[in-house]
């Protein structure tokens, strides 16, 4: 877990005129709330695995689904961050620091990725086939998959990622940090060098990430766009969870005059824009595997197009694409926070249900096998890293306020 | 090159205002009793090459298709690889004054009239190849759902039926979208003729606008509304090209990247094609001062942008062809690569991947120069591309007796060459006789038209 | 303005002119905002502000409500989307319903890009048309235009009008409030009576008549699709219909031989020769065999097989009974070209003779006119044509004899 390197409350932090952008006063409410909370429903989850009694099997499931949705928040931040600083973004001063956060919490993830790192080193194949190496002889495909599939590769790929990541969302923070220490745009000088360089490794790692942890659940299906898919559905879940941790700061009268009505309808359009995206990557990779009908790719939707998994599958489209399409597509919808933040929670459920969809037909093609556990991991993980978040936030600006730039963001006016 | 040191479009603008001088910098042009001789040489080179294109193409529906070089396995030979080609750089316009409008990227206003030009001509040129590769051009209008006395309906499950749609549409609205934002520019050039011959002729373009402030309110929004509609129809017109391919079974082409992988491309090659035709037309009409070296670094940096994303599809495919474990996958890559298309893919990697590495450097990308010298090797790169794609895939399938090679004849290159002329031709009167950049546009930009 | 019934005489001094409204300039953005509140404070609501470009927050200014132009669009869109679903079903699922790829007939996914294309296409062409219309346009003239200075309004200058026509309009009272604003000039406009810009008489007939005509063609068509005609249909581009083609058996002077069919390359041997020679070219032994293989017995099944062979492959010129009076041979007798040779009548008393393994072999390699089938018939199924033919043979000559006596009954 990340300690807050700099000595925040020694210096005393300039705020922003007429509004309060500190977390100091929430911070210890929300980190005991989120961790208790957190700790009780994963207790209940491995309690309730305990009793499905296949040796954790059932749980790993729900936990890697409910890993790959807090992952992807914080890869979704750290992408955001990046872009902000990659094209000099202006408008999006106001909410970076609260990006900054989210995106520097790779460390507690990697604590939270043990279990499905474990579940490999210890050989097992509850949640990867491919760790069994009788399994992978089975077939000549999969034998000429082995130099990527094996557990020793698939450890020291892990430890690239998260190094990296965490190095990246450290890097972003201390520098916007600095920035508050000193003012000036110098600080930000180093973000902004090394963001184009940072893109191409983001794209890389996240992309090869998404292979690790979803593709090779299935070691024979393959997608050239996957990669895309789940990048597609981190973005629609930061921007989402940034409308919601604004409205909820707001609510306890944070940050009430820097975020205006002027930024929510950016981060809805973003929120639309990357609705229409996920729809449009979906779509393609449905249409391209239907319409060529190859065994080893149609077998992929044809488990999930059958019995119970079909109406999740048309959940996802009306749910994921059609409502919050129709719903975010007035600029009224876009600039109220009671309609945006209802958008941006229906779409993070929307995202679950995205990645429970991805995941779990593998294991259970017959149908949908819901269990507790299902609910419960999402729920204590998306706390623990709530509460990892809200401790980094302890004495720290909510609001990057010595940017040169912060007067433009606050006056930033959405046509 | 500028050989007249009186040129009418060199020097300062006159004008009260700045307004007025963006009105005198760029009306001046369309005004001008005769364009600079440099304009001459290349309508004359452009009307040259037209000549030959229309040749090539009536002796090839007059002799049939047989003339070219496709032949079985490479059925989709030159007129594929041209037509993917043109409608790629068709993108980019249609992606700068929609896209970059609703990211409200004031600096689009100096090229997105080249762009949407642009835009538009090469669609002209892209259409010609289906209609003429479909061998018997006379009957195209068979594609076309419509009552007729055979009972037939098109079949409506095959992508290049899609395509119909797909890039007719978007040949309408990029056509619309052009037309509207000259409207007002139309107006300006209609106030300021001096004959009535113009003004007749700029009047009738013009319909009439007044620039009354309750038109201007429903234009912004019809403007906004068509942007809105343009962003996702430039996706998805290329990804129905992508779906030509990619529905197939065939490795090399079956690939679910194809869609962005295609539309990623197009940007980066039709923002390309923008530099290249901005540097010299800034240059020999005096656009300096409205189409900023600033302007063409932003330019730049988005064709390194997209360089890299096209660079991320290939690296996929590779990948994920090694990581498949299909053999024909994995040959199809390897074939690519070192097969007899070698050379082929390589001046593809050399041109769309290498050449734009040197805007990481800012001296590159605020050289005039090596900003068009970078957009012609990148048009080169991607024209290999698609060739690279269709040759290398059809000649070498699944089954090894029926490979072959494919060899293009004269007629396919003249038929190359004489696309361009026909582009150019088109181009060249745009710049002549409309307004080159949107006036309106770049003067609700300026700081003196910002109230409250 | 009155109405004429005459046009007035030309010698008259022009008639008063009639006050079209007031218009006043503006050199920059900020005043004409400013004069625009001002205006709107005042009541007046028949006037509009002309600019350049579209200045920012004139809107609120001026008190112009939102276009409904969006929810034209959308309804566009929509109704768009649905026509290119429906359209897609009706031809693909119901109208004209054929197998693609294996593909199901209402294939949604494969129908999503035209739907999609259709919804953006009348939304574009809603957005593009709606605010021509909405916004009167084309508008070719206007009382305005005859203000010379006017001109400067899509270059560099704000101008504002308020029309006559409004209620609240007086001349002395509205220049006021104009001149408060800060104008560069308050200027009278005047009806346009007698512009010489109108559009001539004789362009708007002939634009008329044009039209009319333009509906001529359409008539034309929709009148072929009507009636019936003993003419052919014109063709314009030939295409295939009338390429050389060189037929089976005919003399083609290009090749050394002069044959136009080629014969088998020295050497090949084609897949069927290496089995069984009974089967394949109906002989044992070089003689031509007098009993069917023994692959291919004398069944209902095989009976059945054959019949449905020889109704596609041979009753076109052989006839359902091969008695040679096919629909082929019959069009070809009264056409009466004289080059026509008949197909045999496989009724004959030498073809039925004649051993199976030969007339086998006729239908596999041709005879005299009569193409091969080899190519085109399976081999069993040629055999069954045989087995079929011998039936029909059986049938021309049978005799009371050869009924089956439990059923002569019946007929006797």
């Amino acid at each position: 877990m990340a300690k807050p390197k700099q000595a925040g409350p020694v210096t005393p932090r300039p705020g922003v005129p007429n509004d309060d952008v500190s977390f100091d006063g929430l911070a210890p409410g929300v980190c005991r709330i989120a961790t208790s909370a957190g700790v009780a429903l994963l207790a209940v989850s491995v309690g309730l695995g305990a009793t499905e009694g296949d040796g954790f099997r059932r749980f790993l499931h729900s936990y890697l689904v409910a890993f790959m949705y807090v992952l992807s928040l914080g890869l979704g931040a750290l992408w955001w961050v990046t872009l902000q600083h990659l094209v000099g973004a202006r408008w999006s001063v106001v909410v970076r620091r609260i990006g900054e956060l989210l995106a520097s919490s790779m460390p507690a993830l990697a604590v939270l990725s043990l279990p499905i790192i474990a579940s490999v080193l210890l050989e097992s194949d509850r949640l990867f086939p491919w760790v069994d190496p009788s399994f992978m002889q089975s077939q000549s495909a999969l034998a000429a998959k082995r130099p990527y599939l094996n557990p020793g590769f698939f450890v020291a790929r892990w430890a690239i990622y998260f190094s990296f990541w965490t190095a990246l969302g450290y890097w972003l923070l201390r520098c916007s940090l600095a920035q508050d220490a000193t003012g000036g745009t110098g600080p930000l000088d180093g973000a902004r060098k090394v963001s184009p360089l940072a893109m191409i490794g983001f794209a890389i790692t996240a992309t090869c990430a998404s292979v690790d942890y979803i593709m090779t659940l299935d070691p024979t299906w393959y997608s050239t766009v996957f990669g895309v898919y789940y990048f597609a559905g981190c973005v629609i879940a930061i921007h989402s969870a940034m409308v919601l941790i604004v409205v909820f700061l707001q609510h306890r009268g944070r940050l009430t005059r820097s975020v205006t009505p002027h930024h929510f309808h950016d981060l809805g359009k973003m929120m639309f824009a990357f609705t229409v995206f996920w729809a449009y990557i979906a779509f393609s990779q449905l249409l391209l595997v239907w319409y060529a009908n190859l065994p080893e790719e149609t077998v992929w939707y044809r488990v999930r197009s059958q019995g119970s998994w079909f109406f999740v599958a048309v959940v996802l489209v009306i749910g994921h694409f059609g409502l919050p399409f129709f719903g975010l597509l007035s600029r009224h919808a876009k600039r109220h926070r009671a309609s945006l933040s209802f958008w941006a929670g229906w779409l993070l459920v929307l995202h679950f249900v995205d990645l429970y969809f991805l995941i779990m037909p593998t294991f259970y093609p017959g149908g949908v096998s819901w269990r507790v556990p299902d609910l419960t991991t999402w729920l204590g993980l998306l706390a623990l890293f709530v509460a990892d978040v809200a401790r980094r936030a302890r004495g720290r600006n909510l609001v990057p306020s010595r940017d040169p730039r912060l007067a433009e963001s606050l006056a930033f006016e959405n046509s | 090159m500028t050989a007249t040191p009186v040129s009418p479009y060199q020097g300062r603008p006159g004008g009260e205002n700045v307004f007025a001088r963006i009105t005198e910098n760029v009306a001046r042009i369309a005004e001008a009793p005769r364009p600079p001789p440099a304009w001459y040489v290349a309508f004359g080179i452009s009307v040259a090459l037209l000549l030959i294109f229309i040749s090539n193409l009536a002796l090839v529906a007059w002799f049939g298709v047989g003339l070219w070089g496709t032949m079985h396995p490479v059925a989709w030979g030159f007129p594929i690889v041209n037509f993917v080609f043109w409608i790629g750089i068709g993108h980019a316009g249609t992606l700068i004054s929609a896209i970059l409008y609703l990211l409200r990227q004031d600096w689009r206003t100096a090229i997105s009239r080249f762009a949407e030009a642009m835009t538009v001509f090469a669609l002209v040129c892209a259409v010609v190849f289906p209609g003429i590769h479909v061998g018997r051009p006379w009957v195209s209008y068979w594609m076309l759902p419509y009552p007729n006395q055979m009972g037939m309906w098109p079949q409506f499950r095959s992508p290049l039926e899609w395509d119909l749609f797909a890039v007719g549409t978007y040949a309408t609205v990029s056509v619309m979208f052009w037309y509207l934002g000259m409207v007002p520019d139309f107006a300006t050039l209609r106030n300021r003729a001096a004959g009535p011959v113009r003004r007749v002729a700029y009047g009738i373009a013009a319909m009439g606008w007044r620039g009354s402030s309750r038109q201007w309110h429903r234009y912004e929004r019809a403007y906004l509304l068509l942007a809105a509609l343009a962003t996702p129809l430039v996706l998805s017109v290329h990804s129905v090209v992508a779906f030509d391919f990619a529905t197939s079974q065939l490795p090399g082409w079956h690939s679910t990247i194809f869609p962005p992988y295609f539309v990623a491309g197009a940007i980066f090659g039709g923002f390309a094609m923008v530099v290249t035709l901005v540097v010299p037309a800034r240059q020999f009409f005096g656009l300096a001062s409205l189409i900023q070296i600033r302007h063409l670094e932003l330019m730049n940096k988005i064709i390194l942008a997209t360089g890299m994303l096209v660079g991320y599809a290939y690296a996929m495919e590779f990948f994920i062809a090694w990581y498949s474990g299909v053999t024909f996958e994995q040959f199809a890559f390897v074939n690519r690569a070192f097969g007899p298309y070698a050379w082929a893919y390589w001046t593809m990697i050399l041109c769309n991947l290498a050449a734009p590495q040197v805007f990481w450097w800012k001296a590159a990308r605020t050289n005039v120069w090596v900003s068009l010298a970078v957009g012609i090797i990148v048009n080169v790169g991607m024209w290999f591309e698609r060739f690279v794609i269709i040759c290398t895939s059809l000649s070498r399938d699944f089954l090894p007796s029926s490979w072959g090679y494919f060899v293009p004849t004269a007629y396919d290159y003249l038929t190359l060459a004489g696309s361009f002329g026909l582009f150019f031709t088109l181009f060249l009167l745009f710049c002549r006789y409309l307004p080159m950049v949107a006036m309106a546009e770049v003067k609700a930009t300026q700081p003196s038209a910002r109230v409250r | 303005m009155t109405v004429h019934d005459e046009p007035p005489p030309r010698i008259v001094a022009p008639s008063a002119p009639v006050l079209h409204g007031l218009l006043a300039e503006y050199d920059d953005a900020a005043t004409l905002l400013a004069a625009a509140r001002r205006v709107r404070e005042a009541g007046l609501e028949r006037w509009d502000t002309f600019t350049p470009f579209p200045v920012h927050g004139i809107d609120q200014a001026m008190g112009i409500r939102s276009t409904v132009l969006p929810w034209l669009v959308f309804a566009a869109g929509v109704t768009g989307c649905l026509v290119g679903l429906l359209l897609q079903y009706w031809t693909n699922a119901v109208d004209y319903a054929w197998i693609v790829s294996g593909k199901p007939f209402w294939s949604l996914p494969a129908n999503v890009p035209i739907a999609f294309a259709l919804a953006v296409l009348s939304s574009a062409l809603t957005a593009f048309f709606g605010m021509l219309v909405l916004n009167n346009l084309p508008h070719p003239w206007h009382p305005i235009d005859l203000e010379k200075r006017f001109a400067r309004s899509t270059i560099d200058r704000f101008f504002l009008l308020i029309e006559a026509a409004d209620p609240r309009f007086d001349s002395v009272q509205t220049r006021a409030i104009l001149d408060e604003t800060g104008p560069v000039l308050v200027d009278v406009v005047h009806e346009d009576t007698a512009s010489p810009f109108r559009t001539p008489r004789a362009v708007i007939h002939g634009l008329v008549v044009l039209l009319v005509a333009a509906l001529v063609p359409f008539g034309l068509l929709a009148q072929a699709r009507a009636t019936k005609s003993r003419t052919p249909p014109i063709h314009l581009v030939r295409d295939m219909d009338a390429q050389p083609t060189v037929k089976a058996q005919q003399a083609f002077p290009r090749f050394a031989d002069g044959r136009g069919a080629r014969p088998a390359v020295g050497g090949t041997v084609a897949r069927e020769d290496q089995l069984d020679e009974h089967l394949t070219r109906g002989t044992i032994r070089g003689a031509a065999s007098r009993v069917f293989p023994p692959t291919v017995a004398a069944d209902r099944a095989n009976m059945g097989a054959g019949r449905r062979a020889f109704d596609t492959y041979c009753v076109p010129c052989h006839g359902y009974v091969g008695n040679g009076d096919g629909m082929v041979a019959q069009r070809a007798e009264a056409l009466a070209q004289g080059i026509w040779v008949p197909p045999t009548n496989l009724n004959q008393d030498h073809l039925r003779r004649q051993p199976v393994g030969q007339l086998f072999l006729s239908v596999s390699d041709g005879i005299r006119t009569m193409p091969a089938y080899g190519p085109l018939v399976p081999i069993e199924d040629r055999w069954r044509i045989i087995m079929y033919v011998r039936a029909l043979q059986r049938r021309s000559s049978a005799t009371i004899a050869d009924v089956p006596a439990a059923e002569r009954k019946a007929l006797e």
